[in-house]
């Protein structure tokens, strides 16, 4: 009894409620029963469903006929024989033998790792203050366009072009080593400029600073002013605003121009052609010239570590954040 | 009551246009004073000088006797309530309150157990018992409200300012916020400088209402005096309930298009403003005879609008924007009138305003 009052008190139906307070509890829980057994059904539920098939179908069609079946292609086919000019379809790990059994492409894959999070540190270490500076000091929106357009202005020109202007730049006699010699810094060329690691290093971080930058500085422009003025006012300084505030709200712009970067250079290999005279090998390098020589099934193993290699990048980056909820 | 807070000679100017200027105002220790000014006057700009977001480009800021324009904004010691609350989004309830205290660069509070009862004391003092590990997404308008009111009170700050803190809140809640921030400063006993653009809202919170115009404060008074005899027609126009006819005075009389008005006083002859509030107002029928010491001025009535405790219709007066008359339910009948019919408006002639103008 009391159970039907209070049912009734929440539905605000005053003659049913008199009505179950006189003794006709047992109607009212039956009405309530009715209620709940049979949802009224959502018009057009179906068609909204066969219609978001529709709209999924291209999209999942290419992305099965394209990735998901070149994929499986290049993981089945890294267990194929290997013939001196063909391979054949019976199944070995000779592949994987010798790609674990090798130093080079043991070191080749240590190489990756290692440009890769050098590239990493060396993007977010210049990226984060240009960032810093277009997303937060710049508040005017068409000034931060401006600047933004002007980090992409490199892009205008090819790849290859990009990665090339290094050579005159860092070369024995390049214009790096002239004005060195010029201010009296050294006195004579510094050779380990060109063709080493380091010039790798500082060619891919030209490229792809800027997909650091992008990502950051968007984060960091959609910062409320008044949440550092807040900061401000509650007593903190300067320092303690940016590791408390403003790098924990940037920090998902970083994870994603993180990945950007990652994806990029994980799976590089022209910059190291170019810069490191054949030097510096990684396993982007070890595939173009595996398949140079039409050693596909070697080709398709350095292949799956290297998409292995980046499933985990990627997804360990993104556990750090959780990006649906930040952006 | 000591003096607190000093503004003197302010002045200050964006691109030209100046925001605040020559603006003077003393704050009272234990003091709640509220600034009533519409956009544009230049509150959220003074209120941003005191805190230190702004510099003024001339004039001084004094708190406790010394000036505090040489000092930066963190450490000021001054405690600011944002209009849209500003709580940090990727902290919790908890993390909010306490941030002042943990991140204070002026004896920053270490002791995690410290911090747990003073943040504790604060969310009881605003209600917020219970929530402190919800995110601030997960609560109500009302509710950051007072997240941002129990972050700034856990400082414990010489002032609080508070930047229109209920313009983000709806009526319901902006009236329950009014109650609680009066008792919240009558129980801390601090200073409080609350900023709005709402008449009954200035008037309702302040022990002494200011009126801030063209970047000076217009008056500074009780708001019962503020709101029965304001100092200024600006003033007048700002409190939104009074009715002000532009005219001249002269052979006793004001006079503005056929209507002759007697003054409630004294009065210089040439340009001026009358003012009546809209509750002074009765109507009649054009055919009594007024009272002695009665205004009365023909009006055509337009319509009116019900609003609960009130009613207020309008009436149309040669020479004059509709003339507003207030019914208070309370002690006053509704009536109806016949719409494009005349009326007689009348008032007691003492209670009206004149100014120069």
């Amino acid at each position: 009894m009391p159970g039907a009052a209070m049912r009734c008190a929440g539905r605000r139906r005053t003659p049913s409620c008199s009505a179950a307070e006189a003794g006709t509890a047992m109607s009212v829980g039956a009405e309530t029963m009715t209620e709940a057994a049979a949802p009224a059904p959502v018009p057009g539920r179906r068609t909204g469903r066969r219609v978001a098939a529709l709209l999924a179908a291209p999209g999942a069609l290419w992305m099965t006929a394209f990735l998901v079946v070149p994929i499986a292609m290049m993981v089945y086919v890294s267990f194929w024989t290997q013939k001196t000019f063909t391979i054949e379809p019976t199944l070995t790990l000779q592949n994987w033998g010798t790609f674990f059994g090798t130093s080079t492409y043991l070191s080749a894959l240590w190489t990756t790792v290692r440009i890769w999070l050098i590239v990493l540190a060396t993007t977010l270490a210049l990226g984060y203050p240009v960032a810093l500076y277009i997303g937060l000091f710049v508040r005017n929106k068409t000034v931060q366009t401006i600047l933004l357009v002007v980090c992409v202005v490199p892009f205008w020109t090819s790849f290859l072009i990009r990665v090339l202007a290094w050579r005159p730049m860092l070369g024995t006699e390049g214009a790096v080593n002239i004005l060195l010699m010029k201010l009296g810094v050294v006195s004579e060329p510094v050779a380990g400029l060109l063709f080493t690691e380091l010039s790798v290093v500082i060619g891919m971080t030209q490229i792809y600073v800027v997909f650091m930058v992008g990502p950051i500085a968007f984060m960091l422009s959609r910062i409320e002013p008044s949440l550092i003025e807040a900061a401000r006012d509650l007593g903190a300084g300067t320092g303690r605003i940016f590791r408390t505030v403003i790098l924990p709200l940037s920090l998902p712009g970083v994870i994603v121009g993180a990945i950007f970067v990652s994806v990029m250079v994980l799976g590089e290999f022209a910059t190291a052609a170019a810069l490191s005279g054949r030097k510096v090998n990684m396993l982007g390098n070890i595939i173009v010239t595996q398949v140079g020589s039409l050693k596909w099934a070697f080709a398709a193993v350095v292949g799956v570590i290297l998409t292995v290699v980046m499933g985990i990048v990627v997804a360990g980056l993104l556990r750090l954040v959780d990006l649906r909820k930040e952006l | 009551m000591t003096l607190l807070l000093e503004l003197s000679g302010i002045t200050k100017a964006y691109g030209g246009a100046p925001a605040l200027s020559d603006l003077s105002l003393a704050v009272g220790a234990g003091e709640y004073l509220s600034i009533l000014g519409p956009s544009g006057s230049g509150k959220s700009t003074m209120l941003r000088v005191v805190a230190g977001f702004e510099t003024p480009d001339s004039g001084d800021v004094r708190l406790e006797g010394r000036s505090i324009l040489p000092v930066p904004a963190h450490e000021r010691g001054i405690g600011f309530v944002f209009q849209g609350f500003a709580l940090f989004p990727h902290m919790t309830v908890f993390d909010n309150v306490a941030y002042g205290l943990r991140h204070r660069s002026r004896g920053p509070v270490s002791d995690e157990a410290d911090i747990r009862r003073r943040v504790g004391e604060a969310l009881e003092l605003l209600g917020l018992t219970g929530l402190g590990a919800r995110a601030v997404s997960q609560i109500s308008g009302g509710q950051k409200q007072r997240v941002a009111l129990a972050r700034t009170l856990v400082t414990d700050p010489k002032i609080v300012l508070l930047d229109e803190p209920l313009g983000a809140l709806d009526a319901n809640l902006r009236e329950r916020m009014m109650i609680e921030l009066k008792r919240i400063q009558a129980q801390l006993g601090g200073t409080f400088l609350h900023v709005t653009g709402n008449e009954q809202e200035a008037l309702a919170m302040g022990h002494r209402t200011a009126v801030l115009d063209r970047g000076r404060i217009a008056e500074i008074s009780p708001p019962q005096t503020l709101y029965n005899r304001p100092g200024s027609v600006r003033v007048a126009r700002f409190l939104n309930c009074y009715n002000i006819f532009e005219g001249t005075v002269g052979d006793g009389a004001f006079r503005f298009a056929e209507a002759a008005l007697p003054l409630p006083g004294e009065a210089a002859t040439g340009a001026a403003a009358y003012c009546i509030r809209a509750d002074k107002v009765t109507v009649a029928e054009e055919t009594d005879p007024a009272a002695p010491g009665e205004a009365a001025l023909p009006g055509r009535f337009i319509a009116s609008e019900y609003s609960g405790a009130r009613v207020t219709y309008l009436f149309d007066v040669a020479g004059s924007r509709p003339v507003e008359v207030e019914y208070h339910l309370s002690h006053r009948r509704p009536r109806s009138f016949d719409a494009g019919r005349r009326y007689a408006l009348r008032w007691p002639a003492a209670d009206a305003l004149v100014f120069r103008g």
